[in-house]
């Protein structure tokens, strides 16, 4: 369980993961062994019955060719749905158009949204207003903006194409955005990134409000500049908190589903399809739940080393500095 | 608490379940309920539908037909679900697996063979005594689409198809005085008009749907009469001649992008409003839409392109189905009846759904003068394949084309791969 | 980026005044509203343009090109949606389920982040590790075991249903978020507590609690937003049209064959607004917040 070791980095300090990692001492005791197992029992009793239990059964359906009907029998086979995702490259595929999705969007994402929340931090006029704009997107519902999304980028006459060659000296033509593979991830990427910036914002902002003035001065900054107090106070101040959104926007990347099929619908040819789409259509609309199901848990295998890696990386990135 | 009525629950559903699996399985149909005519109905009977909510037809289905129903038989009540048309198959196939489903469904057409399939739908030609009077009514085509292996498992409940649109105006705007009748007027057009950077046509997609009324007028087949072989029908000569046919007005870019999924081009819909494609096949509702959106517009129907094979569209529609599940089969069935009693087709067909009831056929043009034309239509119209295995095959069709009108592949090459995935898939029945 | 937009917000309070500074400071300020107005134009065109389609005339196709202003101006489909498909009921229903389902969630979560951040128990990284899977397995195939579940429980057409399976889905992501700010908390705050002679659940809602309140609220937004925006699972077992949220108000004006946008933009531009609501309270909370972080 070392990626929990690596959880606890949620600490500001720089020095923070070896002293975690060693600190026990008597304050982490509790006084009795139930104390707390009264705190946590609520929290994983609830979520124990309502995401644990399916949770079991559908790895469960996973090992099956699941019969829909619960009074038909559903036939094991063991690994063979895990054998077939395996050999499928429009699984693979799928995939790769997540990694594709993730690398355009969550990188950017994440630097706007870091961008914006310092601006909005600090005092200015109008910022609860600014505030409310930049959310605007985060409560727009994915179903409206995607297909307000889709009309921007139509090839004739779509807000997109009309900004290019009429408004910037792009001479292209009608590009058709969403025609081809790699054009179409663009697209959809775009969207990505303009819906989640406010995400981000909304959880930098309540991490930078944890940052006092006083860690500048203790960081005999005072006379820095700019940058270099950014650098060396705020992004170790919320260094925790950076490592929290970019593990739940890598989550999210791969679970990427509402704006492809509304945009796309995986296509042309299923080449636009990601992992999400591939396993609802395969569930709901072929009735294949068992081979959906196992999809389902390789993806959290990936997305699990994914995390994984990030924890690390911030670690040590932790442990060289102390 | 709560633990304590679980169990009784589990009980009870696992028992009801058991009854319906025997029931439903081929070793004991005997018990086959009857749904007498003139018993006395009463009790409450639940309604999934996807009318939509933007027209009138929940509104005439929750104020005019089922208050009407209620006062017919007295203590019974009718409780409508609307569930948006593109979520429907989703609560479907939920419900099946938790035993949830209501009294009452209207399918699309090409869930039917599904949900009879996965033995959740009751056979109405066994269980109604007066199923044959109610089926000799309707449209064949129509009719056929609940038919599994032997068995009806429902009735047409609404039916449309497709036949050629034109936008008289967007023609002129061309220098052209009519639209293409044929195939060939069409194919010939597009090379005309396709490298002038205008669109002669426009297809929504890539699937069955859009393919077939292509494939059938042109003399090809999609597969063989009775739906178990597709090799040598959807890639015989005729078939790839049809899809090559659209795929070269894709390549003289005299057709948008929308064949490639409906995606980044304008919708075939908006697009004939605005003029931009001046010729669409497409179904009844596109006067309803063209009323709020392009007052404006005229539309001139004609049958759909015809070609070797005469002018051959495809069916479309909504059947009504029971639940085996059902546990109030004798009202359910009151109100199946009702929904296709006359009154109740004429209400629906004022609020915009054309009926399968072919003795209507008169009323139906009065009422909407813009009907005649799919009528018509209707009249040789074919089914897609009624296979459980229907969202599998159009999907494969849909990538098998689009990889060929992106020219990955040859169409031959792209229907013979097609075909030896949807073979097997026929097989399975 | 260029270093300017990046500076720490602490650079206005530097007690080196004078002429020079100050106008730099008011550059800098004017630099800031700039770069902010233009973000947050992009960031509201495409509301703009369902606002704006909201209050035109109900069409079954969208505007092309889309409309940044209404016309003919009328409020016609907001009076359809809302007189003629019982909003108001659909919004009851919502408020009632997002905001119960926040309740729940702070406190569980709050509970169960403190037990992980403050001590060490058996079990605990199992236990951790179980939660976060469960954030990363997609939830598309578990909705029918879940359905199975809720059905066997009786939830079925019942709103405190769906706050269970709200709640449920929401413990784990606001643990995850919350149990990085408590860890943040010195040490040393609570031995002073502790010397005061205070009880373990005294320490709790007195100084934890209180020490994270941004934290607090911004789990409290986004677990209302997620209850108030949820469509699949409120679809998957709501049937009673008395017991519907208001997202499936709205999808409810999508047709077979034609979506009647006037009134699906309005439904959503009316449900945007109580989350926004929820969002400046919040926001209320991070603000005082960050002056208890000064205070301490």
């Amino acid at each position: 369980m070392s990626i929990l070791e690596a959880g606890t980095v949620e600490q500001a300090e720089a020095v923070a993961v070896k002293k975690f990692k060693t600190r026990g001492g008597s304050s982490r005791r509790p006084s009795h062994w139930w104390v707390p197992w009264a705190f946590a029992a609520p929290g994983l009793a609830l979520y124990g019955m309502i995401i644990g239990y399916p949770l079991l059964r559908s790895l469960q359906i996973s090992f099956y060719k699941w019969a829909v009907l619960p009074t038909d029998a559903s036939t094991f086979i063991g690994l063979d749905n895990y054998t077939r995702a395996f050999n499928d490259p429009e699984f693979w595929r799928s995939m790769a158009n997540a990694g594709v999705y993730l690398v355009l969007t969550v990188p950017i994402t994440m630097a706007l949204g870091l961008f914006f929340a310092v601006l909005l931090h600090a005092k200015m006029p109008g910022r609860t207003l600014f505030r409310v704009l930049f959310y605007i997107p985060v409560v727009t519902s994915w179903v409206v903006v995607s297909l307000l999304f889709k009309y921007l980028f139509t090839t004739d006459g779509g807000a997109v194409n009309w900004a290019l060659t009429d408004l910037l000296p792009f001479n292209l033509g009608p590009v058709p955005w969403l025609q081809s593979r790699w054009s179409a991830m663009i697209a959809i990427s775009v969207l990505g990134i303009w819906k989640s910036v406010g995400w981000c914002v909304v959880v930098f902002l309540a991490a930078l409000g944890g940052v006092g003035e006083d860690q500048y001065e203790a960081a005999g900054l005072d006379g820095a500049n700019a940058w270099k107090k950014f650098w060396h106070v705020t992004v170790p101040g919320i260094r925790a908190t950076i490592l929290f959104v970019l593990v739940l926007q890598v989550i999210g990347a791969f679970n990427v589903f509402i704006s492809v099929i509304l945009m796309t619908n995986g296509g042309p040819a299923g080449q636009t399809e990601v992992p999400m789409s591939y396993m609802y259509k395969t569930a709901f609309q072929f009735l294949d739940f068992g081979y959906a199901a196992a999809m389902s848990f390789i993806l959290a295998i990936v997305i699990f080393i994914v995390s994984f890696i990030q924890f690390k990386v911030f670690a040590d990135k932790d442990e060289v500095k102390a | 608490m709560r633990s304590t009525r679980v169990l009784p629950i589990c009980a009870a559903v696992a028992m009801a379940l058991t009854a319906c699996g025997t029931g439903g399985s081929s070793a004991a149909p005997a018990e086959a309920t009857t749904l007498a005519t003139t018993a006395a109905v009463s009790g409450e009977v639940t309604f999934w539908h996807a009318y939509s909510a933007g027209g009138g037809e929940i509104k005439a289905l929750t104020d005019v037909i089922i208050p009407a129903f209620e006062a017919k038989y007295p203590g019974t009540t009718v409780t409508a679900v609307q569930i948006p048309d593109s979520d429907m198959h989703q609560k479907l196939v939920t419900g099946v697996a938790g035993g949830a489903l209501p009294d009452v469904i209207r399918s699309d057409i090409v869930t039917v063979p599904e949900l009879a399939s996965l033995k959740v739908l009751l056979p109405l030609n066994e269980a109604m005594p007066d199923f044959q009077t109610w089926a000799d009514k309707m449209y064949p085509g129509p009719l056929a689409t609940n038919l599994y292996k032997g068995k009806y498992y429902g009735l047409p409940l609404d039916t449309n198809t497709k036949v050629t649109l034109a936008n008289p105006s967007a023609l002129t705007a061309m220098g052209i005085t009519a639209a293409p009748a044929t195939l060939k007027d069409l194919a010939a057009a597009g090379a005309k008009y396709g490298p002038q950077g205008k669109y002669v046509f426009a297809a929504s997609g890539a699937g069955l749907w859009d393919l077939s009324p292509f494939i059938w007028s042109n003399g090809g087949d999609v597969t063989n009469a009775d739906f178990t072989k597709s090799a040598g029908f959807l890639n015989g000569p005729k078939s790839v001649a049809a899809i090559q046919m659209l795929v070269d007005l894709y390549n003289e870019k005299a057709i948008p992008e929308n064949i490639l999924g409906g995606t980044g081009g304008v919708g075939t819909g908006d697009g004939f409003g605005q003029g931009l494609y001046p010729t669409i096949v497409d179904g009844p509702w596109t006067y309803p839409n063209a009323v709020t959106s392009f007052p404006e517009l005229k539309i001139n129907a004609t049958p759909m392109f015809s070609g070797d094979g005469g002018s051959i569209s495809v069916v479309g529609g909504e059947d009504i189905v029971m639940t085996q599940g059902s546990k109030n089969k004798d009202a359910a069935a009151a109100f199946i009846r009702f929904m296709l009693s006359d009154d109740a087709q004429v209400t629906m067909a004022k609020a915009g759904q054309l009926s399968a009831v072919s003795t209507l056929a008169p009323q139906m043009t009065k009422i909407q003068p813009y009907y005649e034309p799919f009528l018509e239509q209707l009249k040789t119209a074919k089914p897609r394949i009624p296979t459980p295995q229907y969202a599998k095959i159009n999907d494969i069709v849909t990538k098998a084309a689009q990889s060929a009108v992106q020219g990955q592949v040859t169409v031959q090459a792209a229907m013979d791969d097609a075909v030896a995935q949807i073979d097997p898939l026929l097989a399975q029945g | 980026m260029s270093t300017t937009n990046a500076a720490p917000p602490s650079t206005a309070d530097t007690p080196r005044a004078g002429m020079s500074m100050k106008r730099s400071k008011n550059l800098w300020v004017s630099v800031r509203v700039l770069v902010l107005t233009a973000g947050a134009i992009l960031m509201i065109v495409p509301f703009v343009i369902m606002v704006a389609t909201s209050l035109s005339p109900n069409t079954t196709t969208l505007p092309n090109p889309p409309k940044f202003l209404p016309g003919p101006f009328t409020i016609s489909n907001y009076d359809i949606a809302w007189n003629e498909n019982s909003f108001a009921t659909f919004f009851l229903n919502s408020g009632y389920v997002a905001i119960l389902t926040t309740i729940v969630v702070l406190v569980v979560s709050s509970m169960l982040a403190f037990a992980f951040a403050r001590f060490d128990f058996p079990f605990k990284n199992v236990a951790f590790s179980l939660l976060l899977a469960g954030l990363m397995i997609p939830q598309v195939v578990v909705i029918v075991p879940q359905f199975i579940l809720a059905k066997n429980l009786g939830l079925i057409d019942s709103l405190n249903g769906l706050v269970l399976f709200y709640a449920g889905g929401g413990v784990a992501f606001t643990t995850f978020l919350l149990r990085g700010f408590f860890e943040r908390i010195p040490r040393e705050l609570e031995e002073a507590m502790t010397v005061d002679g205070a009880g373990i659940v005294r320490k709790f809602l007195r100084l934890y609690l209180p020490l994270v309140r941004p934290a607090l609220a911004t789990a409290a937004i986004f677990t209302f937003l997620g209850a108030w925006d949820e469509y699949v699972w409120a679809l998957t077992v709501i049937n009673d049209v008395h017991k519907r949220t208001i997202q499936l108000g709205i999808a409810a004006f999508s047709g077979e064959h034609g979506t009647a946008w006037g009134l699906v933009f309005a439904g959503s531009t009316l449900a945007v607004i109580p989350v926004i609501i929820v969002y400046i309270a919040g926001q209320k909370q991070l603000i005082s917040g960050q002056m208890t972080g000064a205070v301490k």
